[in-house]
């Protein structure tokens, strides 16, 4: 059964359109990206899917339920939400105890909360850190914390609005293993991003919104790049002016792809 | 107006490990410098000591002298002096929203109606900084309503308008689409030609290497390098502190550890340059 559903969905602030009939399915366990330009309607779309906004007309299904009539609380158990700020929503006293709010909420016990929390403490390097204050870490630490909180919830489907901005190479390194993990274990990502590289790393499939409609919808090596959108990212472009094939955009398999084409050429 | 940093050091509150320690920089007008370094490593305090806002906002404890066109930022009896000529960009730009403006028009006309610039004077500087942001389309929207790419564009038009002799930016493109975000690096470029001192806080390694003439790498509140950009960004130092390079630079550095004969010559940061190392051409 797919995690997400939505069909025919139509969207409007007041007069302004936002989302102008979208339709797309996300099967449990799939990475998809979601691209486009400034005021796409990308975190439209993802609010939508959180029921912090219902359809003007179509559907939204999440979890096996519709949101229409849900409020986002309904769905906090199947279904993590990172913000685009999501420094915004951290207000305990320690990192451990506001990544633990939500399993507390949620009302887990203690044992399997705390084996959660820790688990994705761990997986986002915030393990030393734990005791401190989140507001006493800099800027790109509290961002994780929050995504750790939304981890720690162990959700069927994940939406992240834009999970790698301002981190720099190592905590974006950690953020692809832990989402990947997740992804293994049969979570659905969707990832607001205009992280090219990083959509490539953990999406299998990307859908291109462009002025509140679905411009493209299919596997990543086949939106990205694809002419008048979103750009491959550059890595990729480098594998491909060189002449050299490689077997997906993942960052492993352009290495390898780059490395045996200067290898041969200079044979 | 130079930006100076004279053995700095500042400490937030409540912190027992210092962010800047004995910190010294001279900033040029005219310059794009690019602060960078690990998370943590201190730029983006740099550039709040800079403009003044901390300790004045944050609490905590400075030392040393800052300077910005020769007046102390920190020092609230110079606050009038500097109005509007210091731009700062945070890396949250909806907290830098007034609160007060009903359109994106006003929003932008709300430091110059406080600077008391005539009504025609902002009738005709606005809508100009708005289009050389790629937001001239926004000009109606409500603030409020805006997609984190729209606001960040806003709130750089927002400090344009003033035409500061200053930037300080704090990961001011990491909301933008592709092309907005090389419009906005091409934008702080011309500020420094005009003549501004740009001082640009970012990891993202690609764009800040097409603006910046200058890299200073921090590394625990100190300075680790300083120099050219391309050069500083090529070298092994540089990449040992673990700050990382550009996407090319890495993809580089990752495929020569599995074919040695990549590793004659400088790591090649940019697109182009790595096309011409593989093929020749």
């Amino acid at each position: 059964m797919n995690v997400a559903s939505v069909r025919d969905l139509h969207f409007r602030y007041g007069e302004r359109e936002a989302i102008a009939g979208a339709s797309f399915d996300v099967a449990p366990g799939e990475g998809v990206a979601l691209l486009g330009p400034n005021g796409a309607g990308k975190t439209t779309l993802l609010r939508l899917l959180m029921a912090f906004l219902h359809p003007r007309s179509g559907s939204v299904e999440v979890a096996g339920r519709s949101t229409a009539g849900l409020f986002p609380e309904d769905l906090a158990g199947a279904v993590g939400y990172l913000f685009q700020r999501p420094e915004d929503q951290l207000f305990r006293r320690t990192v451990r105890e506001d990544a633990r709010f939500g399993p507390e909420t949620l009302g887990w016990d203690a044992a399997r909360a705390d084996a959660a929390v820790d688990a994705a403490l761990h997986e986002l390097g915030l393990a030393d850190v734990a005791h401190l204050h989140p507001y006493d870490l800099p800027l790109p630490k509290r961002r994780l914390v929050a995504l750790a909180g939304v981890l720690a919830l162990e959700p069927k489907l994940l939406l992240l609005d834009e999970p790698t901005a301002i981190l720099d190479r190592s905590a974006r390194a950690l953020v692809v293993r832990a989402l990947r993990a997740r992804r293994e274990r049969g979570t659905a990502v969707i990832a607001v991003t205009h992280d090219t590289g990083f959509a490539a790393e953990l999406c299998d499939r990307a859908l291109a919104l462009e002025a509140g409609r679905v411009a493209a919808d299919g596997p990543i090596a086949g939106v990205l790049g694809r002419p008048g959108s979103v750009p491959l990212p550059a890595g990729a472009e480098l594998v491909r002016r060189v002449g050299a094939t490689a077997r997906s955009l993942r960052w492993d398999d352009l290495v390898t792809a780059l490395a045996s084409r200067c290898r041969e050429l200079r044979e | 107006m130079t930006v100076r940093f004279d053995g700095v050091s500042f400490t937030y509150p409540g912190s027992a490990v210092p962010a800047l320690r004995d910190l010294s920089l001279t900033l040029a007008a005219g310059e794009v410098t690019w602060l960078f370094g690990k998370l943590g490593a201190g730029s983006s305090t740099a550039l709040l000591v800079a403009g003044g806002f901390a300790p004045i906002l944050t609490g905590g404890e400075r030392r040393g002298s800052v300077r910005v066109g020769g007046l102390d930022p920190g020092d609230p009896a110079t606050r009038a002096a500097l109005a509007g000529r210091i731009a700062y960009v945070s890396a949250q730009p909806h907290l830098q929203l007034s609160g007060l403006a009903e359109t994106v028009f006003e929003e932008v006309a709300f430091a110059p109606a406080n600077l008391g610039w005539s009504q025609a004077r902002i009738r005709e500087a606005v809508p100009q900084a708005l289009a050389r942001i790629g937001a001239g389309h926004l000009a109606e929207r409500v603030p409020t309503e805006l997609s984190g790419g729209e606001l960040q564009r806003v709130v750089i038009a927002a400090m344009l308008v003033l035409a500061p002799e200053v930037w300080l930016l704090d990961e001011p493109a990491s909301a933008l689409d592709p092309g907005a975000r090389a419009a906005a690096y091409g934008l702080f470029r011309e500020e420094a030609r005009r003549g501004a001192a740009v001082i640009l806080a970012t990891e993202d390694a690609d764009g800040a290497l097409e603006a910046a003439d200058r890299i200073v790498v921090l590394e625990h509140g100190a300075v680790a390098q300083d120099g050219d950009p391309a050069a500083v960004l090529a070298s092994d130092a540089c990449w040992l502190l673990g700050a990382g390079s550009t996407t090319i630079g890495e993809l580089w550095r990752a495929a020569m550890d599995r074919t040695p004969a990549m590793a004659r010559g400088s790591v090649p940061l940019t697109l182009g340059a790595a096309v011409q190392r593989v093929t020749g051409r």
